[in-house]
This record gives C-alpha cells, sequence and structure tokens, in this order.
C-alpha cells in the first residue's frame, strides 16, 4: 500500500517521518520527531525480546506509519489550535479600525511587556554566554576546560527553550516545546561532537550575546515612548481638571512636573488640545511598533533557537 | 477505496476532533499519577473503540495544546528507556472544564441517541 518501505529501524523511522513532514513548521516538526520516538523507545522497552523492526511493524498499526503521522500532525495542529487558542481579534477593514483596533490585541500588550522584560533576560543571558566562554575556554589548557564547555553548551540549549517559551507565550510565535532528542544508538562521544557542529548551538550563543544590546534597545523604546505619550496626555487632562496650573514663565520645557508650588506646566492653554491628541497619536503609534517589534524579534528568535532536526 | 469508506474516514475525523481531548481530560482525572504519552496512549487503546481507536499518534499534539490552554501541566523526567519523558496530570481548571465538557457530552449523546432510535442496525 505505502510506496515507501515500512522502516526497520527507530532512526530510520524517525528520518522517514522527517521526510514526510518537510516544509512544516519546523517547530511542529521537532515535537513530532520528539514524539515518536518516546512512543517508539517505550514500546519497545514493553516488548522486550522482539527485535525492532517487528516492534515498527506493529507499531505501525498503533501509532501509524511516517507518512499517516506526518499527516496527522499536520491535520490536528490546524484543528486543536483553531479550538483551543484565544480567538484572534475581528479582522477591522477600515484604516481607521487598524490603526485603533491595535489596544485590544492581546499581542500588543504581550510584545510590551516582551519588550520590558528583555532588558533583564538580556542581561542575564548575556552574563552567562561571555561568562561560560571565557571561562571554558581559559581553562581548555587544563583538562577541566573540556567538560566545562560542554556542560556550556548543554547550558545554552536549556536556555533556548526557556526563552522559546517566552517568545511563544508573549509574541505568538510558535517554537519547540520540547528538547529535540538527538538519536539514543550514538555513543556519547559523537553526541557531544554534534554539540559542537550543530550550526544552532553557535546561533543560539550569538542570539544571547544580542539581547543584551537588543534588550536595553527595546526597553528604552518602550519605556521613553510610553511616558512621553503618556505625559503628552496628563498635562492637557491636569490642566483642565485644576490640577495643574498653566504657567508660561518656567524655564525650558516642563510638560508636567512639580516645581515647589503645586503641579504646573509650562504649555499654553491654546496648545493644550493639540497636545492632548498628539498624546493619544503618540500611544497608538508606540503600541503598533512594540507590535511590530515583537513580530520581527519572534522572527529573529525562531531563525536563530530552532535547530533544524539532527535524526 | 470506495467512497463509503473516505465518508466514514472523514466522519470519524470529525468525531474525534472534540471527543479525544474529552476522552484525554479523563484519562488524566482518573489516574493516581502523572502519565506520560505513551501510557495515556495504551490505556485508551485498551478501551477504544470507535474513534478512540484511531492512530495513537494524534494523541500527543492533542496534549500538549490541552497543557497550552492550562487544562494540564507537565514536568520532564529522564527515561530508562528512549527520551526523557514528559508527564501530564490534570489541573484544577483541567477539572472544572472536564465537568463541563462531561455534561455537554451526556446530552449530546442522548440527544443523538433518541434521534437514532429507531434507525435499521
Amino acid at each position: 500500500m505505502n510506496a515507501q518501505n515500512l522502516p526497520t529501524t527507530i532512526p530510520e523511522y524517525l528520518e522517514q517521518l522527517r521526510a514526510a513532514l518537510r516544509g512544516a513548521d519546523p517547530a511542529m516538526i521537532q515535537d513530532a520527531l520528539y514524539d515518536a520516538e518516546e512512543y517508539l523507545r517505550s514500546e519497545l522497552a514493553e516488548q522486550a525480546g522482539k527485535s525492532e523492526a517487528e516492534v515498527i511493524a506493529s507499531v505501525a498499526g498503533s501509532y501509524g506509519a511516517p507518512e499517516e503521522v506526518a499527516e496527522i500532525y499536520r491535520d490536528t495542529e490546524v484543528t486543536v489550535n483553531r479550538a483551543l487558542r484565544a480567538p484572534p481579534p475581528p479582522k477591522r477593514s477600515s484604516l481607521l479600525g487598524k490603526f485603533f483596533g491595535v489596544i485590544v490585541d492581546p499581542r500588543t500588550y504581550g510584545a510590551l511587556f516582551y519588550m520590558l522584560l528583555s532588558l533583564a533576560t538580556g542581561i542575564v543571558y548575556f552574563t552567562v554566554v561571555t561568562t561560560g566562554l571565557s571561562v571554558s575556554l581559559s581553562l581548555l589548557i587544563l583538562i577541566i576546560g573540556v567538560p566545562l564547555l560542554v556542560l556550556f553548551l548543554g547550558l545554552i540549549r536549556v536556555l533556548s527553550l526557556v526563552e522559546g517559551r517566552v517568545v511563544e507565550v508573549l509574541l505568538g510565535e510558535r517554537m519547540p516545546r520540547r528538547p529535540l532528542y538527538t538519536q539514543r544508538g550514538k555513543g556519547w562521544l559523537e553526541r557531544i561532537k554534534e554539540m559542537f557542529t550543530d550550526g544552532r548551538t553557535w546561533t543560539a550563543m550569538l542570539y544571547f550575546l544580542l539581547m543584551l544590546p537588543l534588550g536595553i534597545a527595546y526597553f528604552t523604546v518602550a519605556v521613553t515612548g510610553l511616558t512621553t505619550a503618556l505625559a503628552f496626555i496628563a498635562a492637557p487632562l491636569a490642566a483642565w481638571t485644576g490640577i495643574a496650573n498653566i504657567r508660561a514663565d518656567v524655564d525650558g520645557w516642563m510638560l508636567i512636573g512639580e516645581t515647589g508650588n503645586g503641579i504646573v506646566t509650562n504649555v499654553h492653554a491654546w496648545e493644550l488640545p493639540f497636545l492632548f491628541v498628539g498624546g493619544i497619536l503618540l500611544l497608538f503609534v508606540m503600541l503598533h511598533v512594540a507590535k511590530g517589534i515583537g513580530k520581527l524579534h519572534g522572527l529573529l528568535a525562531k531563525h536563530l533557537l530552532v535547530r533544524s532536526p539532527v535524526v | 477505496m470506495n467512497d463509503p469508506d473516505i465518508q466514514l474516514k472523514k466522519f470519524q475525523k470529525e468525531l474525534s476532533a472534540g471527543t479525544v481531548s474529552l476522552a484525554l481530560l479523563a484519562v488524566l482525572s482518573k489516574a493516581e499519577e502523572p502519565m506520560y504519552g505513551y501510557l495515556i496512549a495504551k490505556q485508551l487503546e485498551r478501551v477504544g473503540e470507535g474513534v478512540l481507536s484511531g492512530k495513537q499518534s494524534a494523541l500527543y499534539p492533542v496534549l500538549r495544546n490541552l497543557e497550552g490552554a492550562a487544562l494540564l501541566d507537565s514536568f520532564v523526567e529522564p527515561s530508562m528507556s528512549g527520551p526523557p519523558r514528559r508527564y501530564y496530570r490534570i489541573t484544577e481548571a483541567g477539572r472544572n472544564t472536564l465537568r463541563e465538557w462531561v455534561s455537554a457530552w451526556r446530552a449530546t449523546r442522548d440527544s443523538v441517541d433518541s434521534v437514532l432510535l429507531g434507525i435499521l442496525e
């Protein structure tokens, strides 16, 4: 029935599954391979005494042949996501609706929160990478540097999974939920070698280094943008409600602030409405900027952190 | 493959979309301790009839999505026989959802049964 022969070993099975899923979301492929390997290894352990080929032949009936599994993952991923995810915000057709609709989009706030959080995570990642790299590289002269370097590379993988979860939750970009499991049959020496030859280990490291400057930039943009917009909005409101006095004689630029004799703004009364409208517009522009940065950063993370499976 | 076969497959696929989630939640709510994917699949296989007897690979994405919706939570533990296993257990939100799903399921089943009453077997 199948054009392809039924595989006889687990690596072959996974290889066929990967081939059948070619072109699908890499994060989904990684999950599918991980699930299949868990099932096959458990089945193999359960039916001790049978050969790998026999077990796989029996599994093709219960778990599915690679092509069937691939089809199921493509299907289920779509239907279940549709059923369980929060509904996407209604599509607004008008230009005005698109511009102001950003305020009810949950992803905007996820992205905004990510921008604020990225300063902290960026510092942590950068410190871990620079410390780990310099300590283990400099200790390479002594034998202790080798296990340290291997441990450090392992840590990078764990961190990229953690960052992947953060990115998926806050930015909505699909990331792997399972650690990629490299082939059991290979010896540990070979698996360690794979850590070095796998390009994603190094791009993940690059990502973590980049997170410091990016985190600082995101944080600064988010904080300055929001405070400017909110000050623009607050000054006219405070003046109109009588909380703040309009005092043009205050030196320099003071949108709103405390001078020692009450809260004061030095914006002229006729300028206040413009300031108010400008503040509202600026706030919405900021929300759009946050959403856009979130989208771009999600793509960057996916590109640098998701490994193409080595089976 | 003839036409009725395709129709049956399509019908089963549509039926299974919701019922699999229900069955998984039920299995995990009855489980005394957290279970991993393979165990859950085997448990369903023992009782599985109709759409629940479908390919077991379909269970894993559903488990993951139930976790995404906070109805399950999970942790990873190393295993002797293969990759580290992800163990699932039901959350409080999962139990509440299950209760609602069960009554929705019972109501649906009863009304479908009463509509089907008298149809030739």
